[in-house]
């Protein structure tokens, strides 16, 4: 009785020319959505490739199966293997007697000493001393900047209320010096003085610029972070991919050490300035294989989150 | 530099017309297409350039046109028409006067360059002879005041701004007035940045714009900035009226192709660009001899008859 049906709701192999159509529209949905254009293209294709071949159900329509292909892989890129726990992370290091140590770098104005002053505000919120490394010792008003964050800091989670020690402490040495040593310097001073965190604070600087680069690398190399975190916008396009690309390669390149440290993680910032263009935090995965750790969501304290892969691909194919 | 790089794609997509022996479809279909990606590529809006290529079609009707140069010229006419539409919006900058107090408004999105550019062009007009000064009117970054401080003092540009006045509204109208009162020619005006999500924030916008009266609101935009340029650039043009923009970090890689829908969505020509952090970073930006150039870099000058 079955059987008298099967060549009716059987199923239809796709071709690529079933395919392609379809995917050619998806490629420009996702560039529409802030997707560098070249992984678009990219991720597109593999989607093809997975689906060459393919038998579906009649009942199912070519678009709908391409689309639900594309969500899953979507999600699969976001959701990151390992899952980072900072906290627990932090506890061990305590406990071996030295503080975590964390740097931000970046391009310029993306957002690294605000969320910065943002993670601080979180770890402080649990009950973990913070010290601040101001290591831009180049932009007008750098230092200021994060003296500034660090008295309002204080005065959330006043000294009394903890022991009489203050929450967060700022390391600087003003203008112009070096930022590794500087770096140094505030860990060392970190470690005798019980502080939990090492917060790194670096100057932005251009992918292309190779003495900052040089300088940034040599400040990974010297102090060796725990966590390497690569802050980069939402509002970024195709230049995602050069960044993550070029940071990453400066930091191998210019390391002198046998196993050079690369970026760890992503904190992606101005979530809320884009509203469903969030097409970076695809590109940025695609290229680093790294995880987008915090995203940013807005100019106060408590504007850290993390990425939700459902809704962000959601965004995505809408 | 922008677009230098884009336009050199575009002249030798253009170039390769020379080379087919037939133009047809299929050739315009592949140039076109290797146009979009260079253009898509350098983060030009992708409405924008579905537009550009809708509008190539359009005009080019293989059935009624005969002779294969005629073709030819045809397409590449069109073509770039098309592009200078991108870059040139059809309308003048605003020109400040000798003599007179000029106020410049800056806006634009968090970490675009704003605070760093008002010093560079009051250094650039300072330079030139204007009086000139510096009204920061950021309450709400942590060490804005400091930043600009920092900036003129060693630039030896006068400057104003409140450790304590909270009200950015404030200290834009009592700095402008003091430095109108003193006689100076180019009175900057730094504030704080801003999206279009948040209310507040441009309601801001439209209270210092309306007691300073600025004569040029200028949008500054990173190079480096994707597809969420342009419904962020029409916000701001809705709400207030931007007249110039800057498109800043063009030191780096970006190709500032989606900093160009500000251009469009702001009917505001490009004026500076920003090319480093220092203070003598910053370009002029003549959209007609850019142009130009841009033709200049092919043999197709002349293509369009002015
Ligand atoms: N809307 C929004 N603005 C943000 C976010 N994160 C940072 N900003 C704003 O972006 C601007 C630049 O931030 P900074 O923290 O100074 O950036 P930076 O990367 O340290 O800049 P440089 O040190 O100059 O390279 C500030 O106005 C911040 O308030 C965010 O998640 N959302
Ligand atoms: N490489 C490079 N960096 C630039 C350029 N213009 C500005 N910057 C850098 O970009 C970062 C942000 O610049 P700001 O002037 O603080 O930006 P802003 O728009 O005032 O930021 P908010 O006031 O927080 O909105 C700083 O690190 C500047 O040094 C440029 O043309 N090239
Ligand atoms: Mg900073
Ligand atoms: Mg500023």
């Amino acid at each position: 009785m079955f059987s008298m049906f099967r060549g009716l709701v059987g199923g239809k192999t796709l071709t690529e020319s079933d395919v392609t159509p379809v995917l050619d529209k998806l490629k420009d949905h996702l560039i529409g959505k802030n997707v560098a254009s070249d992984i678009a293209g990219k991720l597109t294709q593999s989607v093809g490739d997975q689906l060459k071949g393919k038998v579906i159900g009649t009942f199912e329509g070519v678009t709908s199966t391409v689309r639900k292909t594309l969500t899953n892989s979507l999600v699969k890129l976001l959701t990151p293997g390992r899952r980072l726990d900072i906290l627990r992370d932090v506890m061990e290091a305590k406990n071996t007697g030295r503080p975590y140590t964390m740097a931000f770098c970046g391009v310029n104005g993306v957002g690294k000493s605000t969320n910065l002053a943002k993670i601080t505000f979180w770890l402080i919120e649990n009950n973990l001393r913070v010290m601040i490394a101001a290591c831009d010792t180049f932009r007008a008003g750098a230092v200021e900047q994060l003296r500034t964050h660090t008295h309002h800091l204080n005065a959330l989670h006043p000294p009394e209320k903890h022991h009489g020690n203050a929450m967060v402490h700022l390391f600087e040495q003003g203008y112009g010096k070096d930022a590794a040593g500087i770096a140094r310097h505030a860990i060392d001073f970190a470690r005798k003085n019980n502080f939990d965190v090492v917060l790194i604070d670096t100057a932005g600087r251009m992918q292309d610029n190779e003495p900052l680069m040089r300088a940034l690398a040599k400040l990974i190399m010297v102090n060796e972070p725990d966590l390497t975190l690569f802050v980069g916008e939402a509002l970024v396009g195709n230049e995602a991919v050069d960044q993550l690309v070029k940071f990453n390669r400066a930091l191998a390149d210019h390391s002198t050490s046998a196993k050079p440290q690369k970026i760890d993680g992503i904190l992606l910032t101005k979530f809320d300035t884009i509203d469903d263009k969030v097409g970076a935090a695809i590109s940025m995965t695609y290229i680093t294989g790294q995880p987008i750790v915090f995203i940013g969501t807005g100019q106060t304290y408590t504007d850290l989150r993390r990425l939700d892969a459902e809704a962000v691909v959601n965004a995505l194919m809408s | 530099m922008v677009l230098a790089d884009l336009g050199r794609k575009i002249t030798s997509a253009l170039k390769s017309l020379n080379n087919a022996t037939i133009i047809n479809e299929e050739v315009l279909n592949d140039l076109l297409k290797e146009i979009v990606t260079a253009l898509l590529e350098s983060d030009v809006n992708i409405r924008l350039v579905k537009q550009l290529r809708e509008n190539v079609h359009k005009t080019i009707d293989f059935d009624e046109m005969a002779g294969g140069l005629n073709k030819r010229r045809m397409i590449q006419t069109t073509v770039f028409k098309e592009l200078v539409k991108l870059v040139d919006p059809g309308t003048k900058p605003y020109v400040p006067v000798k003599g007179r107090p000029n106020v410049i408004m800056f806006v634009g999105l968090q970490g675009s360059g704003k605070t760093t550019t008002c010093t560079k062009l009051a250094y650039y007009y300072m330079r030139k002879g204007w009086k000139t000064c510096l009204v920061c009117a950021d309450t709400f970054r942590a060490g804005a005041f400091d930043q600009v401080k920092q900036n003129c003092t060693k630039a030896r540009i006068p400057f104003y701004g409140s450790y304590t006045e909270v009200d950015p509204v404030v200290i834009a109208m009592d700095g402008v007035d003091q430095f109108k009162k003193e006689g100076f020619e180019i009175i900057i005006i730094d504030t704080s940045g801003r999206h279009k999500q948040e209310d507040s924030l441009f309601e801001e916008m439209l209270q210092i714009t309306n007691v300073c009266k600025p004569d040029n609101i200028i949008f500054v935009m990173d190079a480096s900035i994707g597809q969420a340029c342009e419904s962020q650039a029409k916000a701001f043009k809705e709400r207030v009226d931007v007249g110039s923009v800057i498109v800043t970090k063009l030191d780096g890689h970006a190709k500032g192709g989606g900093a160009l829908s500000a251009v469009a969505a702001t009917r505001s020509p490009i004026i500076f660009i920003g090319t480093g952090e220092h203070i003598d970073n910053l370009e002029e930006f003549k959209t007609k001899p850019f142009i130009s150039k841009l033709l200049g870099m092919g043999d197709i000058e002349g293509l369009i008859e002015r």
